[in-house]
């Protein structure tokens, strides 16, 4: 019988192994992918929507000079004779119902004659970055792409992405001072790398924040009144609410590397330096912060979730099977539906990221931008006027309401707010929807990771080490550190523009 | 005096001893390959039992929600749900998930008839033929084993171009770059060089020439090999996620595996249970396919070499 039975069992194991259905390409980070850049940012200005801000932030400079006639003036659009351009997005669900609707509306309305194709590339944003680059390598790029910064950069090596500020500034087709002062400088500011001076290589059309998921009811539980402010309070808080016996742990850890450039922020250091001339997160911030995820992790507090198990933080989270998640700000509907339909559904919100020292605060902001690929003039006008359009108050408001983005206009943040706070899946989360307007308060003191060429790779390698030292405790933390900062800096080097 | 009288119990042990051994031998080997068996199951059952519960039950991270362990009941709704959220075609009016269906049986149909068709021919042709240079052609085809899929994706991507075959967002560029396959040639060869050369003669004295005698009795002596190519290759073409991403622009162009994959990808979190659903209905097909091609199957890797 076993004769009969176990060659069928054998083949059985071969056939699963090969009709096994297709695993998303690449790991990709989890809530978001690889973050944007600049510096630390100088606080700008914010628009306290709800309360007042940690700090007092004060108001960065104007990413581009008032309005002056550029050669984008001379430039005629006329629907007589249509202009046509193709934009490829990877958005889901209501963000990508929101886009296409928004570009029917403007085929039909806007006055320039300008047609936009959609599509929507399924997959990762690697996916959609090999994408892009093989239909660069065949001459037909896209018009208008989602593209981070250090990929926008990398198109801009071979000078496939353009710069926008000559639009910006066009008289004709440009923002008016206001309007410029309108985004949050911030957000303007980190679309621009240091290695192509005074260029704009992206639109900011999204972003979103690192931020700290708490249960509040167990946090209660454990004698805290709030959550934790510091890091120090937050690895004694992740630590007491650990009991590895009954699988509850302090923290999810997902090992996207967002997550530790936060908590690099967090420490007071940074990814890149000013300058954009090396990797720097191997100072003693980032020592600091890979000593404490080790600890987390030999002393039981915190718990991997693997790359495979997408979004699994947020089902042990609603199980209540950890304390905190480190995770995107993009994440909230999603927990809020999540904890109304687990078990026993709980008190919770997200808060800034605990700090080392709370006073100068530093928070991970990234997300996406859109770039504009190298066309006739008319079509790289046209996609200007696209971008122009979307980011109106009214509909990039409407747009943050259905991505789960920050808006990135200032006028347009109070009627977002006002939507989250309204809407019926937050009403037994009136704590998670205030988050959602102090998330506006954390864009002062925002700080991108690397927006330069070949982060990527960069991202991979720094997530070997988080891996290695951090998760399985192996080896010198501030050796690894060096060793990964100089392979990341032969990187950075491959991928400088000529001369820099 | 000792070795006259050890020998014979010293062989008798020798003959004894390796059968014992054997079949201890066997029962391990059985009692891994079980021990694989499950666990190559077990994500399967765990993707069918996701695709019915509940999303609180999934967020509750309860295996088993249902009587007797628990109160809920199977969600079927879920695969509608799925369904509905993949959307519409807007040209045709057919949910987009059943336009994806529709594209992935033309195309895998599409790359199995050819796939089989070049592999049956150019492996006669390698087994049976005398031709110069048959040898060096044959470690050429074998030699594509040896290069990388990512070395080759983009200039085939870039092949298909609008300044090149301008054939990007159409059915053959999908399929191009399957049409023959390496791997299959080689199965069907290792297949055909087993059959003796006196079936050739006798044929031929009968008056069959190659195609008679390949299409009378090569073919349908290799019939478990050439079932298992098809198989392969079904499965293969059915789950090829980035060409087909590569090389189409909208989504009714799409195959179920890009389908699937766009439908994991979102940002922020997931509804796994309807991942789950649709992911079901995407393997549904394959595993269907095997039960009915299970005996070919299991034939054609013990004859062909491919068992080691």
């Amino acid at each position: 019988m076993i004769r009969k039975v176990l060659p069928v069992v054998a083949t059985l194991a071969v056939f699963a192994a090969a009709c096994a259905t297709p695993a998303p390409q690449q790991a990709p980070a989890p809530t978001e992918a690889p973050a944007p850049t600049t510096a630390p940012a100088q606080p700008t200005e914010a628009p306290a929507p709800t309360e007042a801000a940690p700090a007092q932030p004060t108001e960065a400079p104007a990413p581009t000079e008032a309005p002056a006639a550029t050669g984008v003036d001379a430039i005629t659009l006329s629907k007589d004779k249509p202009t046509e351009i193709l934009f490829w997005h990877r958005y889901s669900g209501d963000a990508q119902k929101f886009v296409e609707s928004f570009v029917e509306k403007f085929n039909a309305e806007n006055e320039f004659g300008i047609k936009v194709t959609v599509e929507k590339i399924d997959g990762s944003y690697a996916d959609l970055y090999s994408k892009i680059n093989a239909a660069i390598e065949g001459g037909t790029p896209p018009n208008i792409a989602q593209a981070y910064q250090n990929q926008a950069s990398f198109y801009r090596l071979d000078g496939n992405v353009i710069d926008l500020s000559p639009y910006i500034r066009s008289a004709k087709y440009g923002l008016t001072q206001a309007e410029i002062d309108d985004y949050f400088p911030f957000f303007l500011e980190s679309d621009k790398n240091p290695q192509f001076p005074g260029e704009v290589l992206g639109w900011p059309t999204s972003r979103s924040a690192a931020v700290l998921y708490v249960n509040l009811d167990w946090l209660k539980e454990l004698g805290a009144n709030e959550p934790p402010k510091t890091l120090r309070e937050f690895e004694e808080l992740a630590c007491k609410a650990s009991d590895p016996a009954n699988e509850r742990y302090g923290l999810a850890w997902q090992n996207d590397i967002s997550n530790f450039a936060a908590l690099v922020f967090a420490n007071g250091g940074r990814v890149l330096s000013e300058d954009a001339q090396s990797y720097v997160f191997n100072s003693e911030a980032g020592v600091e912060s890979l000593a404490l995820l080790r600890r987390l992790f030999e002393n039981k507090c915190a718990v991997e979730i693997p790359s495979a198990e997408r979004f699994g933080e947020q089902n042990r989270f609603a199980a209540q099977k950890v304390l905190f998640v480190m995770a995107s700000s993009t994440g909230l509907p999603f927990y809020a539906d999540a904890v109304a339909k687990s078990e026993k559904p709980f008190r919770w919100t997200y808060v800034m990221f605990p700090q080392k020292d709370p006073n100068k605060p530093v928070v991970d902001i990234y997300g996406a931008s859109w770039s504009v690929f190298k066309g006739t003039p008319e079509q790289q006008l046209a996609s200007w006027l696209f971008l122009k359009a979307f980011t109106e108050p009214e509909n990039i408001a409407q747009w943050a309401v259905a991505s789960g983005y920050m808006a990135v206009r200032k006028s347009a943040a109070p009627t977002a707010i006002e939507a989250v706070k309204n809407n019926p899946r937050y009403a037994n989360f009136p704590e998670a929807a205030e988050a959602y307007a102090r998330l506006y308060e954390m864009v002062a003191f925002g700080a991108v990771e690397a927006p330069v060429a070949g982060y990527d790779p960069v991202r991979k390698l720094m997530s070997e080490v988080v891996s290695k030292v951090a998760i399985k405790g192996e080896g010198d933390i501030k050796a690894a550190l060096d060793e990964a900062v100089a392979q990341a800096n032969e990187v950075l080097k491959e991928n400088a523009p000529k001369g820099y | 005096m000792a070795k006259t009288t050890g020998l014979p119990l010293a062989e008798a042990r020798r003959r004894s001893a390796p059968r014992g051994a054997l079949n201890q031998v066997n029962a391990l080997i059985y009692l891994v390959l079980i021990v694989v068996g499950i666990i190559s199951v077990i994500p399967f059952i765990w993707m069918l039992l996701t695709s019915i519960k509940d999303y609180g039950d999934v967020m509750s991270l309860r295996f088993w929600p249902w009587p007797p362990l628990g109160n809920s009941t199977p969600r079927f709704d879920n695969f509608a749900e799925a369904i509905r959220l993949i959307g519409v075609d807007r040209d045709t009016g057919l949910p987009m998930f059943f336009r994806h269906v529709l594209n992935t049986l033309l195309v895998t149909g599409i790359v199995v008839a050819s796939s089989v068709a070049t592999s049956v021919l150019a492996a006669y042709a390698f087994a049976q033929l005398q031709f110069p240079a048959k040898d060096v052609l044959f470690i050429l085809v074998l030699a594509t084993f040896m290069i990388p899929e990512e070395l080759v994706l983009v200039p085939r991507a870039v092949m298909m171009n609008k300044n090149y075959l301008n054939w990007y967002n159409t059915i053959p560029a999908m399929v191009a770059p399957f049409l023959a396959d390496a791997f299959g040639i080689f199965l069907i060869r290792q297949f055909f060089l087993q059959v003796p050369r006196e079936l050739y003669d006798a044929a031929r004295i009968d008056g069959a020439g190659h195609l008679r005698y390949l299409a009378m009795i090569m073919v349908p002596l290799a019939k478990p090999a050439i079932v298992t190519l098809a198989l392969l290759e079904f499965i293969w073409t059915w789950n090829e996620f980035r060409w087909i991403q590569l090389v189409t622009a909208s989504s009714n162009m799409r195959t179920v595996s890009v389908g699937l994959v766009g439908f994991l990808q979102t940002d922020g979190g997931s509804q796994t249970q309807l991942a789950m659903a649709v992911a079901v209905m995407v393997v549904l097909p394959i595993i269907i396919l095997y039960l009915f091609t299970q005996r070919y199957f299991t034939e054609g890797i013990t004859t062909t070499g491919l068992k080691g």
